[in-house]
């Protein structure tokens, strides 16, 4: 996993997935992403271990930043920002 | 100049669904990668209850074969109704166990069209291995599986597309069919072979073992369940939450028309406590022990033998005397039962 950043931007959007199991959490992030402006900082919050293996390799298929996904209590927290369609190609 | 195309891959994040998409990728086609969520997935179910006996939580290998390869991926949940309809009436029957994979190929590939379309891409493909699997993977099954999901002649299959008709993709020249493969059979060593030089060094054992529907216990306790549900005057009929509790727990038919789940760990009773709605919900009431739900409607008798089995899954299972309590609803009732001794008896039940 990789080191958590010392400081985590403010997300433009919150998207509670707790309580639901996997895939679920990645199909509403997916759907939320797309919802999002380019550039913009999502903040998934799950329950679902899975999400913490899950996100950065979703992130890396596609191609948004994957910020952070660490665990806080009992809730996963993971922070994105997505890019543009083609970014990075 | 001729056209870039754009193809839908069906990956399962295997070695051959892998392979397929690094082999289309390295013609310059554009991918975008579907996975079906099933509900019947070992993996999944596994993850769902925390992950493996030794403690490491199994990855998502279709993702993970996405990003290895940075190809964009959908998930597609086709867990709902009209894929248990299909699983309960398959038209081209089932194989060894509850697996009705002919069937299934064609409901998945149906989607895989729907988004085909949906994208603008000119074609889908999988890792498909002619003659790999005895039945769905024969070249007829192959072709029928076409046929039938609408998708004639846009249906690749990269790691034996030499030995199958060219597909239209081939024809218009977006694919070119000469550095597709003619792989055929059971045997591996091609592929890994070929994943070696392609520089792939990370995939799963190869699969099988992957969908429950194949798994011969599994199977059993799914059409235990159909014929109950017949038994009781019922359609025979699954819906989601079946698929949930056919995974969960010890199993035992106590009669024609009533079943007992005992869970079997920690995660299983917070599972189980989640659907006590429309079933009663046993437990010792004096000493730890499993949760369990009974469906159906039990009588007297029934209502003893299911508390019995009760009580000798729990901590009370060497005392003389187990209360265990029923619920359902607001309604509570109690048994003082002896632990059932009779292990022939509880195997015979088992289902």
């Amino acid at each position: 996993m990789q080191p958590l950043p010392a400081t985590l931007p403010a997300p433009d959007r919150t998207l509670d997935a707790t309580g639901t199991l996997c895939p679920v959490p990645i199909v509403e992030t997916a759907k939320a992403v797309k919802a999002l402006a380019e550039g913009a900082v999502l903040l998934v919050l799950a329950t679902d271990p899975g999400v913490a293996t899950d996100m950065p390799m979703w992130c890396k298929a596609m191609r948004h930043e994957h910020l952070a996904t660490f665990r806080d209590g009992a809730t996963w927290k993971s922070y994105l920002r997505k890019r543009g369609r083609g970014a990075g190609r | 100049m001729i056209r870039k195309g754009k193809a839908i891959a069906m990956i399962s994040g295997g070695l051959d669904s892998t392979l397929a998409l690094a082999l289309v990728l390295r013609q310059g086609i554009e991918v975008k990668a579907i996975n079906f969520y099933t509900g019947f997935c070992i993996t999944e179910t596994q993850r769902r209850k925390g992950g493996r006996a030794d403690g490491t939580v199994p990855q998502n290998e279709a993702l993970r074969a996405a990003a290895d390869l940075e190809v964009e991926i959908e998930y597609v949940d086709i867990s709902g109704g009209p894929y248990l309809d299909m699983l309960v009436n398959p038209r081209y029957g089932y194989g060894q166990n509850a697996n009705p994979c002919v069937d299934c190929r064609i409901f998945m590939m149906q989607k895989a069209r729907e988004i085909m379309e949906r994208e603008g891409a000119d074609f889908v493909f999988t890792g498909e291995v002619l003659g790999q699997r005895p039945k769905s993977q024969r070249r007829d099954t192959l072709w029928l599986i076409e046929k039938r999901s609408g998708l004639e002649g846009r249906l690749l299959r990269p790691l034996s597309a030499r030995l199958l008709p060219p597909t239209v993709p081939e024809q218009e020249g977006l694919v070119d069919r000469e550095r597709l493969l003619d792989i055929s059979g059971r045997s591996r060593l091609r592929q890994m072979a070929l994943a070696r030089e392609l520089g792939l060094t990370d995939w799963p054992q190869p699969a099988g073992g992957c969908c429950f529907l194949t798994d011969e216990a599994f199977g059993r306790k799914f059409f235990d369940l159909l014929d109950g549900r017949q038994a009781a005057g019922e359609p025979r009929r699954l819906v989601p939450e079946d698929v949930v509790l056919l995974s969960t727990g010890r199993h035992f038919r106590i009669s024609p028309k009533v079943k007992l789940i005992v869970g079997r760990t920690e995660v299983e009773n917070v599972l189980l406590e989640k659907y006590a709605d429309g079933r009663a919900r046993l437990a010792a009431r004096d000493v730890n022990g499993p949760v369990a739900l009974v469906e159906g409607t039990p009588t007297w008798e029934e209502r003893l033998l299911a508390s019995r089995v009760v009580a000798r899954y729990g901590k009370g299972r060497s005392d003389a005397e187990v209360v265990v309590e029923w619920r359902e609803g607001d309604e509570v009732e109690a048994y003082a039962v002896p632990p059932e001794a009779d292990e022939a008896r509880i195997e015979a039940m088992r289902v």
